[in-house]
């Protein structure tokens, strides 16, 4: 025993070695993956073809929007439904909505239709830590849209100021600007508006006859919302007639009133208002209510427009479940 | 006194610094753009933080370790009714307590330094993660004072606290360690936050700092961390005896050391049989959070190093029980179980063949054309979750089965109902084994929201049978008759090796580990929350981590070595000093007596 631990530190030391040594070939020799962050898609509206907005949109799905993670298409994935066909069962989903408004929708709001067997697990894609911006939320649903269906997603619905760079420290939220108008007081006037729109937090009709306003801040832009109470007709979204609502509303509005309505409007993201989680929609900050300013994304979707011709078709259509097609299984139903 | 004194006054001046420089780096003057990032020159700011981080956690995890199993160890001394065996396991718990002593400097300085790396190269992160958890940056160095203070009073009152007194010494060991879970749960919730934010409104404002604290993945890391540590301190402890066992000079030292081997050993496998069941939650917790980031963790870019972990955990098993089998060689009448050990031995390699498949092969296109895609046709069924949780559950079951016979190697039960005991065992463990392959098969043809749900049926067999076992197995044990006493110290040196070897895979395992539990936030300092924006905002290969962790792995052996080597010093010194002194009395004595001629 003298003779063998003279050296049993230097044959501990090589033994230590030897077994690190062979950890180490090992995990140097099997696939080697490395996690990049995500890059920013940025579209020039020049020369912007569908099929070029597709296959961003698929780029997208399979890389920046994890999509591929739960969906599959052409097999029932684990966690989330089949997407093969989405394209043409989207537009028969919710009545008086296009495929594409209804797609936006679902992406943003994911949790507001669960499908049964599935649990609520997908995230709003426009949030972190996905943070898709506004243009690739578009090409995600011209994606989906070619999947079965008719791409609409037009270069002029890609907004012109989308966010290039990501943002560095907390929030990770896109770039924003001051909204003048207190969404408090907005709320208030916005009582009128329940007579027919759907409003969190106010209140909804017997009949709704006016569009779900639940997440209109997420998928409209200020100018939008402006414009669709000063000149409800000019753009109607698709499943609702035109001169429904009173184009003397914004008229009879304040200033001071009709920017606090803006304003509160823009803060209906479609997440729950009491959650303060990151990631799961919020009410305005304390602070900013408190200054009558409301904060909002630069760079918001635009509620595409009606399609008269088919609104007649789609009024006439049954629902056939109210499952959200992006994350609900109830579309193989349809199939 | 003095020497303690200095120690504590340098721990606790060194930690009060940091966080003196982190507020003043953290109160950046306003209108000055904060400075983002710092680059660290040569080797770069992740490596040199990584370096810090994970020996800093490797030293933390054997100081907060060590103290949960020496306490328990000192109590079994104490409630020991044979006087040898009191002074037995007292002299364990001591020299348990000696490697904590040794270690918990090197904690202080690497935490120090982990901080002034952080507060400079990270300034912006360190000043958000700052202003949310500031409460606790103020907490966290008194509460590390506090143990520092009870370690320092535990081991230097141990002579002093003895008899009489000895409560007050196992109440300092149970403050030292309540100390130290509070330290371990105060970093935890640092670092799970990074993970799974919570209490912050959508902009990372905070709101609520008991959410931000508690946060979904913060109890299932306490858990997970706290049976991690016992582990690694037992794996450690236990190679520390192997290396005095293999350099002992005489046959007590050696039956000592071997002792002290078995026990480390023993600790370490005993949590470890655990630490999946922790590990299995704080998955789930990950997927219940967010789960995107569960499945980058299991499904994404990572999934490839879950089959490195399962070949470590094998290793970690086969060593494991190679080292018992090899004990029960100095156990008279353990040769009785020999065949069940070969039993053993082939499931262990097995359930690691199983554990260790891959779900998709690395193949050529030819090789996938021929095998009809990435899966291969049979080794394709055993690389998903419903075979490897199997495989899991089987091995453990199976290493628990080698300790019982180890238990029991010497011992004859005298108790009337033994045959039916060990009948009640053999039921219990096969219903066990049943239901988990029941389950694991059954989880081939349902959905897999159905399947996750099964390996909590596996967990609870397993669990329930091991308990339920264990409790027969006391009480037809008890006043057993004694084949022959264990020959401790009659081990061949390969059995050491084992010991090594597990303490190495288990360190490496720790780091691989903690880069699985870094990497899913990929390009996020706090996940969804704040975004990482350096040159380095990528999450590096399996590769490039394999060759940091095998660094830091290193670096730490090679700190352990030398500090253990100082501590030995110091051993020698104290036997020279007693020789000069029972010399120096001698030669008075024989003055006195006259008999001295010079």
């Amino acid at each position: 025993m003298n003779g063998s631990n003279q050296f049993i530190g230097l044959k501990v030391v090589l033994f230590t070695l030897i077994v690190i040594g062979i950890f180490t070939y090992y995990a140097n020799s099997i696939p080697q993956l490395e996690s990049r962050p995500p890059q920013e898609l940025s579209l020039s509206k020049e020369n912007l073809t569908p099929e070029a907005l597709v296959q961003a949109g698929k780029d997208i799905f399979y890389g920046k929007g994890t999509c591929a993670l739960c969906h599959a298409i052409g097999e029932k994935g684990p966690r989330a439904p089949d997407l093969a066909g989405i394209g043409a069962r989207a537009a028969t989903r919710e009545p008086g909505k296009s495929a594409k408004e209804y797609l936006i929708e679902s992406l943003i709001n994911p949790t507001a239709y669960v499908v049964e067997g599935y649990p609520p697990i997908m995230p709003a894609v426009n949030k972190p830590p996905i943070s898709l911006n506004p243009t690739e939320i578009l090409a995600v649903v011209a994606f989906l849209e070619s999947l079965g269906g008719t791409v609409d997603v037009k270069p002029s619905d890609i907004p012109s100021e989308t966010s290039a760079t990501p943002t560095s420290v907390a929030p990770a939220a896109p770039a924003s600007l001051k909204l003048p108008g207190n969404p408090e007081a907005g709320k208030a006037v916005a009582e009128v508006c329940v007579q027919c729109h759907i409003i969190p937090g106010v209140g909804k009709p017997r009949r709704p006859r006016a569009p779900d306003l639940s997440a209109i801040g997420a998928i409209a832009t200020p100018d939008y919302i402006i414009e669709s109470i000063l000149d409800p007709d000019a753009k109607v979204v698709a499943g609702y007639p035109a001169g429904l609502m009173p184009k003397d509303f914004g008229e009879k509005l304040k200033a001071q009133e009709f920017m606090d309505l803006v304003a509160f409007l823009m803060t209906l993201k479609g997440g729950s208002p009491e959650s303060s989680e990151p990631g799961k929609g919020a009410q305005p900050a304390e602070g900013q209510k408190k200054e009558g300013v409301q904060e909002t994304k630069a760079s918001s979707l635009p509620v595409p427009e009606a399609k008269p011709a088919e609104t007649e078709k789609k009024e006439g259509a049954e629902t056939q479940g109210s499952k959200n097609p992006t994350t609900g299984s109830e579309q193989n139903k349809s199939q | 006194m003095r020497k303690i004194n200095r120690k504590v006054f340098f721990i606790f001046s060194l930690l009060f610094f940091v966080i003196l420089l982190g507020s003043a780096f953290a109160q950046q003057p306003a209108g000055d753009q904060p400075m983002e990032y710092r680059a660290f020159p040569y080797i770069g700011s992740r490596q040199i933080m990584w370096i810090a981080a994970q020996l800093h956690l490797m030293f933390a995890a054997f100081i907060l370790g060590v103290p949960i199993f020496a306490v328990i160890v000192e109590f079994i001394g104490f409630y020991a009714r044979d006087p040898m065996q009191r002074l037995r396991y007292d002299k364990l718990a001591k020299e348990f307590t000696k490697l904590l002593l040794i270690a918990f400097s090197a904690t202080a300085i690497w935490g120090a330094i982990l901080t002034f790396l952080f507060i400079t190269l990270y300034p912006k992160f360190f000043n958000y993660l700052s202003n949310i958890f500031s409460p606790t940056l103020w907490i966290y160095p008194f509460l590390f004072f506090g143990e520092t203070f009870t370690l320092y009073l535990y081991w230097y009152g141990w002579e002093w606290l003895q008899g009489e007194k000895k409560k007050f010494h196992l109440a300092l060991g149970v403050l030292l360690n309540l100390f130290g879970i509070a330290v371990l749960f105060i970093t935890d919730a640092w670092t799970t936050f990074m993970m799974s934010p919570s209490g912050i409104d959508e902009k990372g404002n905070l709101v609520s700092l008991w959410k931000a604290i508690n946060n979904p993945l913060w109890m299932p890391l306490n858990i997970h961390r706290l049976i991690a540590n016992i582990v690694f301190g037992g794996s450690i402890a236990a190679a520390y005896a192997a290396f005095r066992f293999l350099s002992s000079k005489t046959e007590e030292e050696r039956a000592h050391y071997d002792w002290m081997g078995y026990i480390g050993n023993f600790i370490a496998i005993q949590a470890f049989i655990v630490l999946p069941f922790a590990g299995y939650w704080f998955g789930r917790e990950i997927y219940a959070f967010d789960q995107q980031l569960g499945i980058t963790m299991m499904g994404g870019f990572l999934s490839w190093l879950w089959i490195i972990q399962a070949i470590l955990i094998g290793i970690i098993f086969l060593a494991s029980n190679y080292y018992l089998w090899i004990g029960m060689e100095r156990i008279p009448g353990a040769e009785r179980y020999r065949l069940y050990t070969r039993l053993i031995l082939l499931v262990l390699v097995v359930g690691t063949l199983v554990w260790a498949t891959p779900h998709s092969l690395v193949a050529s296109l030819e090789e996938a054309r021929k095998m009809g895609g990435a899966h291969h046709p049979l080794l394709g069924v055993l690389g998903v979750m419903s075979a490897k949780n199997t495989a899991v559950n089987i091995m453990i079951l199976s290493t628990f089965l080698s300790f019982l016979f180890y238990r029991r190697g010497n011992k004859i039960s005298r108790v009337s109902w033994a045959k039916t005991g060990v009948v009640i065992q053999g039921l219990i463990l096969f219903l066990a084994a049943f239901i988990v392959v029941f389950y694991g098969v059954r989880g081939y043809f349902v959905e897999a929201i159905v399947r996750i749900g099964y390996s909590v049926y596996q967990v609870l067999a397993v669990l329930s049978a091991i308990i339920l076992t264990m409790i027969l197995d006391i009480f037809m044990l008890r006043n057993a008759e004694e084949i022959g006493p264990i020959r401790w110290g009659k081990m061949p040196p390969r059995s050491q090796y084992a010991l090594f070897l597990v303490a190495i895979t288990f360190t490496w395992l720790m780091g691989l580990m903690g880069y699985a539990r870094s990497a899913i936030r990929q390009h996020w300092h706090v996940y969804g929350v704040m975004r990482d924006t350096s040159p380095e905002a990528f999450s590096p290969t399996l590769g490039f981590a394999a060759d940091m962790v095998s660094i830091c792995v290193l670096l730490f052996f090679a700190l352990v070595f030398f500090i253990f080597w100082i501590g030995h010093l110091g051993e020698k010194t104290k036997i020279l000093e007693e020789r000069v002194e029972e010399e120096v009395e001698g030669i008075t004595t024989a003055k006195l007596k006259g008999g001295y001629t010079a």
